[in-house]
């Protein structure tokens, strides 16, 4: 297993080479420069141009790229382009909050998915499965920044429950106060997943009632959530755990939305100033980020596949 | 089943309790620091400031660079502005001095000598002395040192020379006559030569992230994404602020912004005038429109490749075809946020004058100027930022009203960086129109780089060989009198010349929370929102 995982590992390194390449290539045919964050009128072009050589930016893009993945190989993701602060460092430093904020989203989404999806898969067209169901399509087609906004003036300006924004009240570190800011954030970025893992599972369980196992425990006599829960569950269990693999990618995509809304700081914010404001060395920073987090997802799915059921093996 | 069922239940149930525990305390946790309820509050006698509470402004970024020799940006300039105090500021032309107490010119105007105050110290309990403004002028003109200022202190190619004196005493040397200096002058925030003198680059340096200023607020905590703290320093030369701290919350989307200002979590934030009725509503707030020195225009590219625009006749055949107050009305909601501009100077620049030449709405005599321009079926490309909605609704306008006048609008819709990027390079050809605007501060002389023939942000490519030497004589002219008549001039034959379409001298809104004062006496700023925090009190 260990061996495996170090080969899968190493595998990854190809494929992020690839990813840098692309990503680089896409910023630079990009419209836009950096530099044009600091300009002003009253900016003498001589100054501009000086800024621009001093970040390296008059330098040809394959050799703005070539200096890049040199310095990657020595552990060095580079400066950002705006703050001059190291790229590493920012990513680290947001680390934590992101990775909150996503395990957070997707244990609430699974926790929730897998009772309403066995339940409206084990009442095919009954009010409970079409109420489910509507929930469902309400949530694949609801945009999360309307979502956040609509949950914001409900919980903080009306109801007065939960804080609109930020990761914390100023000055106050207590996990406490983490959890309850997280709370929205958490729920938004968790309905994003909801109505797709809960739409799988319901499709899984209808699948799996028709198998003979459960007609056998029927014949038993055992109670319908006995089955559902102790004998379905098991096998409506292993797409769930793929699912959450390929959830990484879209997960990200969530989050630079959620966070950019609710102010969490976390990199997907960070990401979106940096695109903004063309900053290339963050971008690609995150972008690599991403890609590792995605490969580590699957591998992760992979690894607890076979954990669920042992009579899957895993092959390199 | 029920086990699940209960399993949801229980985390709803926990989910409610933890909110529902932490609401207790919510308000007052929120607003930790912040605007406490009237009820909490002890009224203090009418027009007497309170000590003690702070103040949450909303900012749309992280800050870029805490020093202020390096800060471009709203957000680092706005907070830079509390923690690093200023020589003097200039407001409508009156001087109000902070670390220094005097500057004055010698009787050839080539020498200006500031006096600071006695008793200067940076946070740190460091005297603050003519070293550390020296040193700061040294390192804005220090090419290795990567200042945005440095091209101001070049003056005909040539560097002023900061010299020390004593230590309360330092004389700025001029290579040549340059009314313009004090408005320099007025940019330096002086930053202290015991912490970076054996910096090599003091852009990048650590020591930016833990602030030393002279502020009437130092420097507390950031934390990045979130927000950046400040506390009372209590021997600010001005006085101990009355608030203990001022913190600068990061809210990068507006519309939660706004929600997190009628929560309380933030007391002061910039408005976009579509959103004043809402928070208006809540009457929880004093709504402040004030003017930034700002100029929106209508730029006309004379070097687009038809050439068309290099016709005197047709940019003010154009200016005719529009209306002033329906583009404010379309951009700005109401003329209570925008002043119709006709001067390419700013109300608050010196020798300002909108008693000028005007074209406005005569959409007949447009047509006239355009036939007499043998212009017939004229087509011209406006380039537009998707997304920035004031551009967006003028670009609808203008298509209109030139229509009206015979005249095609070409629409083309463009990513901001690529707006932008189009829009600052002097070799684009190929548009013609760009709405944009500009703050150049209040010295006449800042704009020469504007509209003198082949200058540096001439974007319009305006030439008018008697506009370049009025503007060269404005520059040297030390004596108030003429240097008015100059500008007075200038103003009028770009007004005739029409390179650009004044709209409007735009305002900035901001929403104040009411429970706070001294709002008046920490005056409002551009850029910066307020120019002396230390003011500002909790009622």
């Amino acid at each position: 297993m260990r061996q495996l995982i170090v080969r899968r590992l190493l595998q990854t390194l190809p494929m992020l080479f690839f990813v840098s390449v692309v990503c680089f290539t896409m910023i630079k045919l990009a419209p836009g420069d950096p530099v044009l964050s600091f300009v002003t009128p009253n900016m003498h072009a001589d100054d501009i141009e000086r800024i621009r050589h001093n970040l390296g930016l008059d330098k040809p893009a394959y050799i703005q790229y070539f200096i890049w993945i040199k310095e990657m190989f020595r552990g060095n993701f580079g400066y950002s382009l705006i703050n001059h602060q190291p790229v590493l460092g920012q990513i680290l430093e947001r680390l934590p909050a992101t990775a909150g904020l996503m395990g957070s989203a997707i244990a609430l989404a699974v926790i929730l998915a897998i009772p309403l999806g066995l339940i409206a898969g084990a009442n095919r067209n009954r009010w409970a499965d079409k109420l489910i169901n509507f929930i469902s399509y309400v949530g694949i087609s609801i945009p999360l920044f309307w979502l956040a906004i609509l949950l914001m003036y409900l919980f903080a300006i009306k109801l007065h429950l939960l804080p609109s924004m930020g990761m914390r009240t100023i000055g106050v570190e207590s996990p406490l106060d983490v959890l309850k800011h997280g709370i929205l954030p958490c729920t938004v970025l968790a309905f994003g997943f909801l109505a797709g893992y809960v739409r799988y599972i319901r499709s899984s369980t209808i699948g799996q009632l028709k198998e003979e196992y459960v007609q056998i425990q029927y014949a038993f006599g055992s109670k319908k959530s006995t089955i559902l829960f102790r004998h379905v569950l098991k096998h409506v269990l292993l797409p769930v755990i793929t699912l959450l693999g390929m959830s990484m990618g879209d997960l990200v995509a969530g989050a630079i939305v959620t966070e950019t809304v609710f102010s969490w700081p976390g990199i997907g914010s960070l990401g979106m100033t940096a695109v903004k404001g063309m900053d290339y060395p963050v971008i690609m920073g995150i972008t690599l980020f991403s890609s590792l987090m995605l490969i580590v997802g699957n591998l992760a799915a992979d690894i607890l596949y076979s954990f669920v059921d042992p009579r899957i093996k895993l092959k390199g | 089943m029920r086990k699940g069922l209960s399993g949801v239940i229980m985390l709803m149930i926990l989910t409610l309790v933890i909110s529902a525990c932490s609401n207790g305390n919510n308000a007052a946790s929120t607003n930790a620091g912040a605007s406490q309820s009237p009820a909490e509050t002890q009224q203090p006698a009418a027009g007497e400031p309170k000590d003690g509470g702070s103040l949450i402004i909303g900012v749309a970024s992280d800050p870029v660079v805490l020093n202020p020799n390096y800060a471009g940006d709203r957000v680092s300039l706005t907070i830079d502005q509390a923690l690093y105090a200023p020589l003097f500021q200039v407001n409508n032309g009156e001087k109000t001095f902070y670390l220094a107490e005097s500057l004055t010119p010698s009787a050839d105007n080539l020498t200006y000598t500031l006096k600071l105050k006695d008793g200067l110290t940076w946070h740190d309990g460091e005297k603050l002395t003519a070293d550390d403004v020296v040193f700061t002028i040294d390192s804005i003109l220090d090419e290795k040192q990567n200042s945005f200022l440095r091209a101001n202190f070049l003056i005909g190619d040539k560097a002023v020379k900061a010299v020390k004196v004593d230590d309360l005493t330092v004389e700025f040397q001029l290579p040549q006559v340059s009314p313009a200096f004090e408005a320099t002058l007025v940019q330096v925030s002086p930053i202290p030569k015991h912490i970076f003198e054996n910096e090599t680059d003091l852009e990048k340096s650590t020591k930016n992230a833990a602030p030393v200023g002279s502020g009437p607020f130092k420097f507390k905590e950031y934390k990045a994404g979130e927000y950046l703290t400040l506390e009372r320093f209590d021997n600010y030369f001005g006085g101990k602020p009355h608030l203990d701290s001022v913190t600068y919350r990061i809210a990068k989307d507006t519309n939660a912004a706004n929600l997190a200002l009628q929560n309380g979590e933030i007391n002061v934030q910039y408005l976009d005038p579509k959103d004043v009725a809402t928070i208006q509503a809540t009457n929880n707030f004093e709504i402040l429109p004030y003017s930034e020195g700002r100029l929106a225009y209508l730029m006309f590219n004379a070097n687009s490749d038809t050439g068309a625009l290099a016709k005197k006749e047709v940019r003010q055949a154009l200016s005719l075809a529009l209306s002033r107050d329906e583009l404010i009305q379309t951009a700005y909601t109401s003329s209570e946020y925008a002043d119709p501009a006709k001067s390419f100077l700013t109300p608050d620049a010196l020798y300002f004058t909108n008693d000028v030449t005007t074209f406005d709405n005569d959409a007949a005599k447009a047509k006239e100027l355009l036939a007499a321009a043998g212009e017939s079926n004229l087509k011209l490309r406006y380039i537009v930022q998707s997304g920035n909605k004031a551009q967006e609704a003028i670009s609808l306008y203008v298509q209109q009203k030139l229509k009206a006048a015979g005249v095609e609008v070409e629409l083309q819709n463009m990513d901001s960086s690529a707006w932008v990027q189009k829009f600052i390079d002097l070799k684009s050809t190929d548009y013609e129109l760009a709405l944009t605007g500009y703050i150049m501060g209040y010295d006449p002389d800042a704009y020469r780089i504007l509209f003198t023939t082949d200058s540096s942000s001439n974007y319009s490519h305006y030439s008018n060989s008697e506009v370049d030497k009025l503007m060269n004589d404005g520059a040297g002219e030390a004596d108030p009198v003429k240097r008015a008549d100059i500008y007075k001039q200038v103003q009028e034959i770009i007004a005739e010349d029409a390179p650009i379409y004044p709209i409007a001298y735009t305002k900035t809104v901001v929403a104040v929370s009411k429970n706070y004062g001294g709002i008046d006496e920490a005056v409002l700023k551009p850029v910066v929102i307020f120019e002396d925090l230390s003011k500002i009190y909790q009622k």
